[in-house]
């Protein structure tokens, strides 16, 4: 564990400037990701514009909520990207060969060689949409809610982390699973409305199932309310640690069985 | 020391739907086919040795050099490299500072950064202390030259030179095996031979163990004492390279094209029982002889023809492993018609 973090600066490095090659590329997914963020913020407007509010939920609220879910998953994006090469592509073309040769831990090696430095937009878009809406959204705001608030984001990049590893590792049983992994990642882009309203099954399926609902939603939804944010604090780490284990679970199950790939 | 004792390695292949559906219920199907990559394969190799790992396209070769350099783990049977198992987590690090692989159809360089960059990071990640470190990197930069390359970004890099990169990547930490899975595959002649004489070096220098896949007996013949020709995921074959040579006769198909027609059978005649055929094309203008390798030399039958015809253009084909396999198996059947038992029953 001492020599991965030690390494891992390294790793960071070698991954930064073998970027450089790219600039242009890097700085335009950048852009992008913003830009996508952004105008989706203002399709919400667009279409709550026209309603007050959607029960207790103004468009300031929203639009704060929104900046939220933006932040664990920028920060998951940059450090755990290379896990979408692997559900899409890596087991199927056998790029997990050199690292398993290695004396390394092979998981952390796969993720450390990629550093997605261009999801500073998204977070940065996310961050400043908070500190916009922040203040007028109707939440009461108080230093041990602003720490809870951190501490679900924390934990939330987790759970980003965990569901791609799961749905990734399943590529060692069916090759790609890319496919499947973008649906459920998808579903992260409900949590960013009031799910209160989206019906009580699917509400349980992100709270209990894909927790995206409890750690990116509830938080908000208690600062709104004013309930107890720290019920929010516990949920999202037994939800991270709960998937985290799985993910790493599934991806040790997976290894034993992967192919490589034929000459 | 390499064991592999009865080592099996199959490959569940499930029988799968179309689209996003049949993906998804091949998850929880059961149908499969089973297909048996390594067969119950035994040998050991002793410290020091150079072993060619041959066989044809699918014989479980590849696969067998996975299972030795800890990516695939075994179905059954037990792999130990000095008594540890390289697939099992608890003693995988072990095993793998002690060997190095290199892959010919994968590199394990980073591809946008000058060769240094890769190397200083294996250097962390197999704790080589500095001094080794510099000495080493030294020793390798000058037996494999590569000091013309060293600050181009990899992806500028020829095969050639890549391979040799990978090479030294492979010795950094000084491993006591070296598995080579098809180093010299598509590489041309000339660069096939200085990575050849390369690694004859390396070997040499560093005694180390090597283990080596191929496709073309030539290699074999100029790094390896022993051989283990591997069929159908199962032991063909397994002693020296004497031993095969002797047993297929090194037989070597030369063609010659010359301007004028040549005399194939006063060839042959000067030669005596050393060219076994010679068949003329073209109206004697290109004339093809099969000639026995422990006999005779390719270049002393050249010497002969070149000395009495203007040659145009002259083609040697060697004796494929395809063929050996062949051979084989045409004696065990023989053998097996002779004795009139049933050989290599399991």
């Amino acid at each position: 564990m001492i020599k991965e973090l030690k390494l891992y600066p390294k790793y960071v490095s070698m991954s930064l400037r073998s970027g450089l090659s790219y600039k242009a590329d890097s700085f335009i997914m950048m852009i992008s990701f913003a830009l996508t963020e952004i105008i989706s913020l203002a399709t919400v407007y667009l279409i709550v514009g026209s309603v007050p509010q959607i029960g207790i939920w103004t468009f300031n609220a929203l639009a704060f909520l929104f900046g939220f879910t933006l932040v664990p998953k920028a920060i998951d994006h940059i450090f755990t990207d290379e896990l979408w090469i692997l559900a899409y592509w890596a087991v199927r073309h056998g790029d997990l060969d050199i690292y398993l040769t290695r004396p390394l831990n092979p998981l952390y090696q796969y993720i450390a060689k990629t550093f997605k430095w261009d999801g500073i937009g998204e977070f940065a878009v996310g961050i400043i949409i908070m500190c916009i809406f922040g203040p007028m959204s109707g939440i009461v705001w108080s230093f041990s809610g602003v720490m809870a608030l951190i501490l679900c984001g924390f934990f939330g990049i987790f759970v980003f982390t965990g569901i791609k590893l799961i749905f990734a590792s399943l590529a060692f049983w069916i090759k790609s699973s890319g496919i499947i992994l973008n649906t459920v990642y998808n579903l992260a882009g409900y949590a960013k409305y009031p799910l209160k309203y989206m019906g009580k099954a699917f509400m349980s399926i992100m709270f209990y199932v894909i927790p995206f609902g409890l750690m990116l939603y509830y938080p908000i939804e208690c600062l709104i309310t004013g309930s107890n944010i720290w019920w929010a604090v516990l949920f999202s780490a037994v939800a991270a640690v709960v998937i985290m284990a799985l993910g790493l679970l599934v991806w040790n199950i997976g290894i034993k069985r992967y192919d490589s790939a034929g000459n | 020391m390499i064991e592999l004792k009865n080592v099996e390695k199959h490959f569940k292949k499930p029988i799968r739907g179309k689209g996003v559906w049949g993906m998804f219920k091949s998850l929880f199907s059961r149908k499969y086919t089973v297909v048996k990559a390594v067969d119950g394969v035994s040998f050991t190799v002793d410290d020091g040795e150079a072993v060619g790992y041959i066989g044809a396209n699918g014989a479980g070769k590849s696969t067998t050099i996975k299972m030795m350099s800890g990516i695939l783990t075994p179905t059954g049977g037990e792999i130990l490299i000095d008594g540890k198992h390289p697939y099992k987590s608890k003693e995988r690090n072990a095993v793998l500072k002690t060997i190095g692989v290199v892959f010919g159809q994968k590199t394990q360089l980073w591809y946008d950064l000058p060769l240094t960059e890769t190397y200083e990071l294996l250097k962390y990640i197999y704790d080589v202390p500095q001094e080794d470190y510099t000495r080493r990197m030294g020793e390798l930069i000058e037996l494999l030259d590569m000091k013309p390359f060293m600050d181009a970004p990899v992806r500028t890099l020829s095969l050639g030179q890549r391979m040799r990169a990978d090479l030294a990547a492979a010795m950094l930490h000084n491993p006591k095996t070296l598995f080579l899975d098809e180093p010299t595959i598509g590489l041309d002649v000339l660069v096939k031979r200085n990575l050849v004489d390369a690694i004859n070096k390396l070997k040499t220098q560093y005694n180390t163990t090597l283990i080596l896949t191929t496709h073309a007996m030539s290699d074999i013949e100029l790094l390896c004492e022993r051989v283990i020709i591997l069929d159908a995921g199962k032991v063909l074959f397994d002693g020296s390279l004497d031993a095969v040579k002797h047993m297929f006769g090194d037989t070597r198909d030369i063609k010659v094209t010359a301007k004028t027609p040549i005399d194939g059978e006063a060839v042959a005649l000067v030669f005596g029982g050393a060219v076994t055929k010679h068949t003329a094309e073209d109206g004697g203008h290109s004339v093809t002889f099969t000639i026995d390798g422990t006999k005779l030399s390719t270049g002393e039958l050249l010497n002969h023809v070149f000395g009495r015809y203007e040659v145009a253009d002259v083609k040697i084909s060697e004796t494929g492993i395809e063929q050996v396999v062949e051979k084989i198996y045409e004696k065990n059947k023989n053998e097996t018609s002779e004795d009139g038992d049933a050989q290599g029953a399991d």
